[in-house]
């Protein structure tokens, strides 16, 4: 069996700029892509959210300083059909051009490789591969949303029939099925590697229970990767024949021929990746917390191996609980009931692990640096965004309750909100090892409350006027009158939503700054003894040379011994304790050694 | 035991003491048409749906504010150079034990509330068709969807579907007080959503299927029906009205509705022939 050092020998670092940084394997050097990409269509989604909120607090007139550039033709004033595009496209950008780069490719690439102990990925060239087809479906994106009959308009989901010819006719829908197929293709080129990575290049000693839990979400994430979007993608390639030649796949009623398919089949293919796909968003996130609660109350992880398997378990459940998107689809009563108890069940391994995170922070040291209260944001709007779910898990409440902007407030404070303050939590913590760098901690702490504060009501907002009955995806809102009364609310959503895009400025200006003007930051700026803070900021092309042995877990902190003992209150991952009397040997592979 | 632990002990307790004082008076008001209520429930079962919204929320609210009280406390006491960290990996057993029972606990007490009700109410009302088809006085309506309308049919006296005598409209439902309503809804063209808020009712309108949906309203008025799935560019305007009448004024409006039916029915015209056979359910 080949050791780890003949797995991942060293190349001589690439000297051109297109190796370098273009066309590079180096793991490193994708995440920043990835997270260049990722903020670009944040940017896109974000002005399109704000398009919607302008909509709903003031329908019909026309949108202030973009309307002209944007809906000329119109005299500045939205149309149906654009708002629905503009819905659509923000819902899709959001989750499949935003947060999976950022969370997943950005993180996923930065993380795994330095967290393990490994040199690089497992499939460097598969990793260059993955960013370029996220690059190419994001091109599919922008053509889509420049084509002629407008971009696509069935809403994220592309419900069938809606976005057959019979509902969506023209370019632009197609576009976007082939970007989201292209993008799966990258989700799970990616996916692949990570796998694999993480089961054939852990260091020596870095056993399953001493992964860092940020490692373990990347992994899991992965996994429900790899295992669930062949299906949207064939969903979408089914969708594509029905669109350009002519099947009928998914069409029926009356404009269906005599062969008509089935609108639910596609509810079915869609739901079943869809659902892991929330988790697939957030398990990222958790993991990020479940770490950075132990780093920065300088305390271990409360029962780490709980949450381990909390997590586990919620991955094996999110494959098994998809129906509950469809109760009101004329589901058979008993797979609606079962659907409902399985759902319900998830709600155990999501309680054990918010057990965890406050056990973790009670009684600890707490330093309110940023990632660490980006990490209490996490918490906090996903312990609302959970709660508010639990409406949504029961069948006789979601037969109200369906369809209404209280399910739009919900998946926002879970996928949305959570995976948002999860990916600063991860970019304010990492941010010297992507750049070198650290961001400046008093825009920081402004973004961060600005955001919390906004992001908490303007979801907040959306769940009370989903409670008062308001549909999702309506043009004018206030067109039904047991509505009407519901517009100063809306209104002051809206503020709120305004609030939250300004205070991204913040970010902005300490991104850009801190990348081109940042002091140089310190290896170890956090007192962190996990291995990606044992290399230099930014890391050498290798990561590691020698490859580390890894001698315990993840979050060994505050422990009085050690502090008595060596006067620091953490000890690395790779640290032997009680320190040897004489010099240390030299660590060497054992693996590689025992090969020679 | 420290101040802080007593008080964080006597929390749920205290909310919950809180809201059972408030809750006869939260039953009793009936807010009207503010942004903060549900919208005015009209039928007889609907306030099940209601009462399991709100105490679920109720009990939600007592989980956040513990869950954000244990974190202001960490974030504003455990903190700064005196703080003294209590090292501890939560490993043993008693403290497992814990975890696993007080997440059993919230799942029993909410989920299994929740659980129960729902297949209570699942099971005696919403899917109950027997109920509302075993009285007499049922009144039977099929409902299509289409780009973006509702078109609502009933037997008319005949008491059979898609014949001369059927009473049909377009946007305009009208239903007795105080009988129940069984609806077959289908759709022509996408997906739509029959959506009734002051009825707490729902169904989805999917081509090539028919669903069942049955209610019963107690208070007559004119109500919103409103479309609940995206369906294209229109889906905002897809509003129809509900009208409940008493049960005189209904019947003198369908004798009269389906006396003009027949008088404009045209055996040629395929679109008056949209209605299928009741559907047993």
């Amino acid at each position: 069996m080949p050791g780890l050092t003949d797995l991942q020998p060293i190349h001589t670092a690439p000297e051109s700029f297109i190796k370098r940084c273009i066309f590079s394997t180096d793991h490193k050097v994708i995440a920043r892509q990835f997270l260049w990409l990722g903020f670009a269509f944040m940017l896109i989604g974000g002005i399109e959210a704000m398009m919607i909120r302008w909509q709903w607090a003031h329908p019909g007139e026309p949108v202030p300083i973009l309307g002209n550039i944007l809906f000329g033709a119109s005299g500045g004033v939205i149309s149906p059909a654009q708002y629905n595009s503009i819905f659509t496209t923000h819902g899709l950008i959001m989750i499949f051009w935003a947060i999976t780069p950022i969370l997943i490719g950005a993180f996923g690439n930065l993380c795994i490789p330095l967290m393990i102990g490994a040199r690089d990925m497992a499939f460097p060239k598969l990793n260059m591969a993955s960013f370029w087809f996220a690059f190419l479906s994001g091109m599919f994106v922008l053509a889509s949303l420049v084509s002629p009959l407008g971009p696509g308009g069935a809403g994220w989901t592309t419900y069938a029939p809606l976005s057959t010819n019979v509902g969506t006719p023209g370019w632009g829908q197609t576009w976007l099925v082939f970007g989201i197929f292209f993008i799966g293709l990258s989700s799970i080129t990616g996916g692949i590697n990570y796998v694999t990575t993480v089961i054939r290049l852990r260091a020596p000693g870095m056993t399953w229970m001493r992964m860092p839990l940020t490692v373990w979400g990347l992994w899991l994430t992965a996994i429900l990767n790899v295992l669930f979007v062949p299906v949207l993608g064939s969903a979408g390639l089914l969708l594509i024949m029905d669109r350009v030649f002519g099947t009928e796949f998914f069409v029926a009623g009356a404009l269906a021929g005599q062969n008509a398919g089935d609108p639910i089949v596609f509810q079915h293919l869609f739901w079943i990746f869809g659902h892991p796909e929330v988790y697939i968003l957030i398990l990222p996130a958790w993991g990020i917390v479940g770490d950075l609660v132990s780093f920065f109350c300088r305390k271990p992880a409360y029962w780490y191996r709980g949450s381990v398997y909390a997590m586990v378990a919620v991955s094996i459940l999110s494959a098994v609980v998809y129906g509950h998107h469809m109760y009101l689809t004329g589901m058979n009563p008993l797979l609606g009931k079962s659907f409902m108890l399985l759902t319900l069940i998830i709600s155990v391994p999501a309680e054990m692990l918010f057990l965890n995170w406050l056990h973790t922070i009670w009684k600890g040291n707490m330093r309110h640096e940023t990632p660490m209260l980006f990490a209490l944001g996490v918490i906090f709007v996903f312990g609302l965004g959970g709660l508010t779910g639990l409406h949504l898990a029961t069948i006789s409440t979601d037969i109200y309750l369906h369809d209404t902007m209280w399910v739009v407030g919900h998946f926002h404070l879970t996928m949305a909100a959570a995976s948002f303050l999860g990916s600063f939590a991860g970019i304010y913590f990492w941010f010297p090892k992507f750049f070198g760098t650290l961001l400046n901690e008093k825009l920081g702490k402004a973004h961060f409350y600005g955001s919390t504060i906004f992001i908490t009501l303007t979801f907040m907002g959306q769940i009370v006027v989903g409670y008062a009955g308001q549909q999702r995806r309506l043009y004018d809102p206030y067109f039904y009158t047991f509505l009407e009364h519901l517009q100063p609310l809306n209104q002051m959503t809206s503020y709120f939503a305004w609030a939250l895009g300004l205070f991204q400025l913040c970010f902005v200006v300490n991104f850009f700054w801190s990348v081109f003007k940042g002091k140089p930051a310190s290896d170890n700026p956090w007192d962190v003894g996990t291995l990606d803070w044992s290399v230099s900021s930014p890391p050498p092309v290798h990561n590691f040379d020698p490859i580390p042995v890894v001698v315990r877990g993840p979050h060994e902190y505050g422990n009085p011994e050690v502090i008595k003992a060596i006067g620091r209150d953490y000890l690395s991952q790779t640290e032997t304790y009680p320190p040897p009397a004489s010099e240390p040997e030299r660590i060497v592979d054992p693996v590689s050694e025992a090969g020679k | 035991m420290s101040r802080f632990t007593q008080t964080l002990r006597a929390l749920p307790a205290t909310l919950l003491g809180v809201w059972l004082i408030n809750a006869p008076a939260y039953a009793a008001v009936q807010p009207e048409e503010s942004a903060w209520s549900l919208p005015r429930d009209v039928s007889v079962h609907g306030e099940r749906i209601d009462w399991l919204i709100v105490i679920t929320t109720v009990f939600v609210s007592i989980l956040f504010v513990v869950m954000c009280y244990i974190m202001a406390v960490a974030f504003f006491k455990h903190t700064g150079d005196d703080a003294e960290v209590h090292y501890d990996h939560g490993t043993g057993k008693r403290q497992i034990t814990f975890a696993m029972t007080v997440s059993a606990l919230i799942f029993l007490w909410i989920d299994g509330n929740l659980f129960y009700f729902s297949m209570k109410d699942l099971d005696e009302v919403f899917w109950n068709y027997d109920l509302p088809q075993q009285q007499e006085d049922v009144v039977l309506i099929e409902i299509n969807a289409h780009q973006w309308a509702w078109d609502a049919r009933y037997q008319g006296p005949d008491g059979v579907f898609n014949t001369a005598d059927d009473i049909i409209t377009l946007n305009d439902i009208r239903v007795p007080v105080n009988r129940p309503v069984v609806m077959q809804i289908a759709s022509v063209d996408v997906i739509h959503s029959f959506y009734l808020p002051n009825l707490r009712m729902k169904q989805d309108a999917t081509p090539g299927m028919i669903n069942p949906m049955w209610f019963e309203a107690d208070e007559t008025g004119e109500f919103d029906i409103a479309c609940a799935q995206h369906c294209g560019a229109h889906h905002y305007m897809m509003k129809g009205m509900l009208t409940i009448l008493e049960n005189d004024a209904y019947e003198a409006w369908a004798a009269e509705a389906s006396r003009r039916s027949q008088l404009a029915y045209d055996e040629s015209n395929a679109e008056l022939q949209w209605g299928w056979p009741w559907k047993e359910i």
